[in-house]
């Protein structure tokens, strides 16, 4: 075990930052067996009545269920769609490229609202039924710009000829894509994919035009705002998608820990001194 | 040639499927912005009215522009708060890096709404906050000094766009080359100079797409000025949202949205054209 | 290598938030609940009830509604009636969203906005009426709430919950009691009183304040409103856009005066133990009325009509009294209510719906001049 010692100035830094993170968060969880329906101060009483209500209101969790889903999908296409498009432009010095790359991140600058209704019109037009999927494939356009930008932002820069190399070594051009270049992006793969699944998960207004009767979680909450009474419930649902969110990063952390400890020669070390 | 062969295997799928469900629908908001109505016989007459209404009124166009202020303000300080974090995440967090970077992410997976409730109780005249400055003696009364203005809606947005803006910038500081740090120790560069000249440098693409993944969101938020925002907050996303859902004007919703798309296309190109960041983000 | 550990335990994640989902969702499927025993004390439990009680019809019905009105106490009877018809609801936020969606083709067999946009969808061919006969429970409906569902001769909107839109103050952080929507403009509130953000309650305000008829202004009067509201706007601190807002902009005393709450928010506080006071300003309380209608597209009329007959069962009504603190429509339903909600509902009032000033149908230009001013008072500063 090393010695104890003060923390460095970006430690403290990233320790403040993340204080600051999870001070709303710890509000909600503490607010979330409070005994007055109103989340002000001051603190009522314990009750655990939210998660009792919670358990019941099976509209809440099959909304949760549908978000997590359409969540998971959408960022995934996203990340795909996202690392074609971005190995592309930066690639390839081809006219289009330019084009391609302002239409892919102008959904960022649409408001959600109206390309909800807009999409809406279309879906309409075209026969297709409002559903999860509907609104999952909808998310993905709102999530391309995002997911193109990071992946982009981490290939500009890698020298172009890793893919020649590979290719000089007997690999196709697609071999060498998925074994060279995927690999070199996968930390911004997975930062894209967190980002959408992040953007699609906490998406209120194209949802709620698309999802028809698969209510997702931010509709559900919205529409539930006329209702106080009911907002408790939701912050015991919030504080449990934390809690079990945070148990399960600490498990796999604990787990990465015992894999290097039982094995030093094992993948993490290893890979990460080549890097070093 | 091989190589447009390639190109356009891998911007096809990507192009195709922007097409169908956003260049579609921006079309149709187009043909939207020359109806002159919402309803019966005024949606099938076209007109160009609700353009020069828009140019014409000063509430919209003033709103714009300070919305378009605040953006920038909120996406600059946000981008200056996530840099440390990203810089820390690449170079010093060792083998934590991945845990770190998780452990900033997950408090976005609570809802936007909540969190924005949260705020409410740590901003609030009887929030957390203010009992502590009542604590202290720097307040004497409880009062809600710290929301329902422009700042606490600038406060807060920072809050939710810190954990975005570090992701790009993150991933663009780890693609830096170690060695190429090193060798500038080397050659006797105070690690301020390596920094000023190789890292920030590099990771320059990183934070131009962080400021617009900050800038552009907040340029169409409603829902946190609604909040925390008061009687002054409003922002332009407030306007076009009234427009749309109360006054059922989806002529002049799609003209301010349209107005909007503008001013961030005008504001990208300037950004990416002048300057060193064209060969950085490839164009 | 690390990050494929990283994406592992993302997958495990969600894996795990699933497994979790998966074991909660079956205990709490509402389709079991227990049905019909509750109807048995009511004095006005439906005589003329239709015949076709564990009908063995299948189907889907599709509600375009609000969150909180799909729990299985509004509709036991249609439950009953229908044990193998699978109800879906689709959320609303908005009265309007009710009108885009129609507008935009989407299929629902039942919608719920309120009366300000009843009007337009009627005009626009987009709900169909309803024969009142069909509704076990019609005798019992308030008749001068249904009437403002007739449009034409007919009846296309079946009303379902009411309330009032008034002055709610925190009477114990205020010296000064308003009696007059007028008492808003006192600088006594300077700085914390809560205005809806709607042009249309805005309008409403100040026409009241002015003495006016709101729905009935001419232009020389929008504009007095216009500079009225602007003259308000130092007094206020905040804008809300849902119950659960200014509830809690309340409860903190944030707010010490709310220009126009609904009365759910007054019992809701004084059920937290809030010091709370509702004014029945000398121009008389605003009043909002919602209700159902068949879209003109439904398949399914009839399901639709027992579905709403199912919401306007007393027991169903005196639910949404008792839970919600909303004023209701049905008649009957009365002895199933707290006396002390009745009370505080102003149900127990006889005059009460002619003492209380609804809200009206707008036209479009209307709708963009109240907006419109609103848009130019939110950004005043």
């Amino acid at each position: 075990m090393p010695k104890l010692k003060l923390p460095s100035p970006g430690a403290l830094y990233v320790g403040i930052i993340c204080a600051l993170l999870y001070l709303p968060i710890a509000l909600l969880i503490v607010f979330s067996f409070n005994d007055a329906a109103s989340l002000t101060f001051p603190f009522k009483g314990f009750t655990l009545q939210w998660y009792q209500q919670l358990g019941q209101s099976s509209e809440l969790l099959a909304s949760l269920r549908n978000s997590l889903v359409i969540a998971f999908g959408s960022s995934v296409l996203a990340t795909i769609l996202g690392t074609m498009g971005a190995i592309a432009i930066v690639r390839f010095n081809l006219p289009g490229r330019g084009i391609f790359l302002a239409v892919s991140t102008m959904p960022l600058v649409i408001p959600y609202v109206i390309l909800g209704v807009a999409l809406l019109i279309l879906l309409n037009q075209a026969g297709i039924p409002l559903s999860a999927p509907a609104a999952g494939f909808a998310h993905v356009i709102i999530s391309i710009p995002y997911a193109i930008l990071i992946i982009s932002s981490r290939l500009v820069g890698f020298p172009d000829n890793l893919e020649e190399a590979a290719m000089d070594l007997g690999a196709s051009y697609w071999e060498a894509l998925l074994k060279v270049t995927i690999p070199i992006v996968s930390p911004a793969l997975l930062a894209s994919f967190l980002l959408c699944f992040t953007i699609s998960f906490d998406e209120y207004s194209i949802a709620s035009f698309l999802v028809g009767t698969d209510t997702t979680l931010p509709v559900y909450m919205f529409s539930q705002l006329r209702f106080p009474t009911r907002l408790p419930m939701i912050i015991a649902m919030a504080a449990i998608i934390m809690t079990v969110t945070m148990l399960a990063m600490l498990i796999s952390e604990w787990l990465r820990r015992a894999g290097q400890h039982t094995s030093p020669t094992g993948g993490g070390i290893a890979s990460r001194k080549a890097k070093a | 040639m091989k190589n447009s062969r390639r190109f356009l295997t891998l911007i096809g799928l990507p192009s195709i499927y922007l097409f169908l469900l956003f260049i579609l629908p921006v079309g149709l908001m187009v043909i939207f912005s020359f109806r002159e109505g919402t309803t019966g016989a005024a949606r099938d007459s076209f007109t160009l009215d609700h353009y020069i209404t828009f140019i014409n009124s000063r509430p919209f166009q003033r709103l714009l522009w300070q919305s378009a202020g605040i953006s920038f303000l909120v996406a600059v300080i946000a981008n200056s708060l996530a840099y440390p974090l990203a810089y820390y995440l690449a170079f010093q967090a060792g083998s934590q890096k991945n845990t770190l970077m998780m452990l900033l992410i997950i408090p976005t997976w609570t809802s936007y709404l909540l969190r924005i409730f949260a705020w409410k109780l740590i901003l609030g005249s009887t929030g957390l906050l203010n009992s502590v400055l009542l604590l202290l003696g720097v307040i004497e009364t409880l009062s809600p000094i710290l929301i329902y203005s422009r700042a606490a809606v600038m406060v807060t947005l920072i809050y939710v766009w810190i954990p975005f803006a570090m992701l790009p910038i993150f991933s663009s500081l780890e693609r830096i080359d170690r060695y190429l740090l090193e060798a500038a120790a080397d050659l006797g560069c105070t690690r301020l100079e390596a920094f000023l000249r190789i890292t920030l440098p590099l990771s320059l693409p990183g934070v131009v797409a962080g400021f617009f993944f900050a800038f552009i969101p907040t340029l169409g938020e409603f829902v946190t000025p609604l909040l925390v925002g008061g009687a002054q907050g409003s922002m332009y996303g407030n306007l076009i949202q009234d427009q749309f859902m109360r006054a059922l004007n989806w002529p002049m919703g799609s003209v301010m949205s349209l107005s909007m798309l503008l001013i961030v296309l005008v504001f990208m190109f300037l950004l990416t054209r002048l300057g060193p960041l064209s060969d950085l983000l490839g164009l | 290598m690390k990050t494929r550990k990283l994406w592992m335990s993302i997958c495990s994640l969600l894996v795990l938030a699933s497994m979790f989902l998966a074991a909660c969702a079956p205990v709490a499927t509402p389709t079991t609940a227990p049905a019909a025993p509750t109807e048995a004390p009511a004095a006005a439990a439906p005589t003329t009830a239709p015949a076709v009680s564990g009908s063995t019809q299948t189907g889907e019905l599709v509600l375009l509604d609000w969150s909180g009105y799909e729990l299985p106490e509004f509709w036991k009877q249609f439950a009953t009636q229908y044990p193998n018809v699978k109800v879906n609801y689709s959320f609303l936020s908005e009265s309007a969203e009710v009108y885009a969606k129609l507008q935009s083709g989407v299929n629902a067999d039942l919608v719920h906005p309120c009366s300000n946009y009843w009007k337009i969808m009627v005009d626009e061919g987009l709900v169909q009426p309803i024969d009142p006969a069909m509704l076990s429970h019609w005798k019992d409906i308030n008749p001068a709430l249904a009437k403002q569902g007739e449009f034409n001769g007919k009846q296309y909107w079946i009303p379902w919950e009411w309330g009032f839109e008034s002055i709610l103050v925190r009477s114990d952080l205020i010296k000064t009691v308003p009696t007059s929507w007028n008492d808003l403009w006192n600088p006594e509130y300077k700085g914390h009183i809560a205005l809806y953000d709607s042009g249309e309650s805005g309008h409403v305000i100040a026409a009241l304040a002015l003495g006016l008829d709101p729905w009935a202004t001419t232009p020389a009067q929008d504009e007095q409103i216009k500079q009225k509201l602007l003259e308000l706007m130092p007094n206020v601190l905040t804008i809300w856009s849902s119950q659960t807002d200014l509830d809690q902009q309340l409860a903190s005393g944030d707010v010490w005066v709310a220009a126009n709450a609904w009365n759910a928010s007054y019992i809701k506080l004084l059920g937290d133990g809030a010091k709370v006071e509702y004014i029945d300003p000398k121009e008389g309380r605003a009043g909002y009325l919602c209700g159902f209608a068949v879209p003109t597209k439904s398949k399914n009329y009839e399901l639709a009509v027992a579905m709403i007959d199912a919401y306007l069962a007393p027991d169903a009504q005196a639910y949404l009294a008792n839970e919600y603190g909303y004023g209701i429509v049905n008649n009957a339903a009365s002895a199933l209510v707290k006396p002390e909600t009745m009370k505080l509902l102003a149900l127990d009032d006889q005059n009460i719906i002619s003492r209380t000033i609804f809200y009206k149908f707008i036209s479009a230009a209307q709708r963009q001049a109240w907006t419109d001013v609103w848009s130019e008072v939110k950004t005043s500063k």
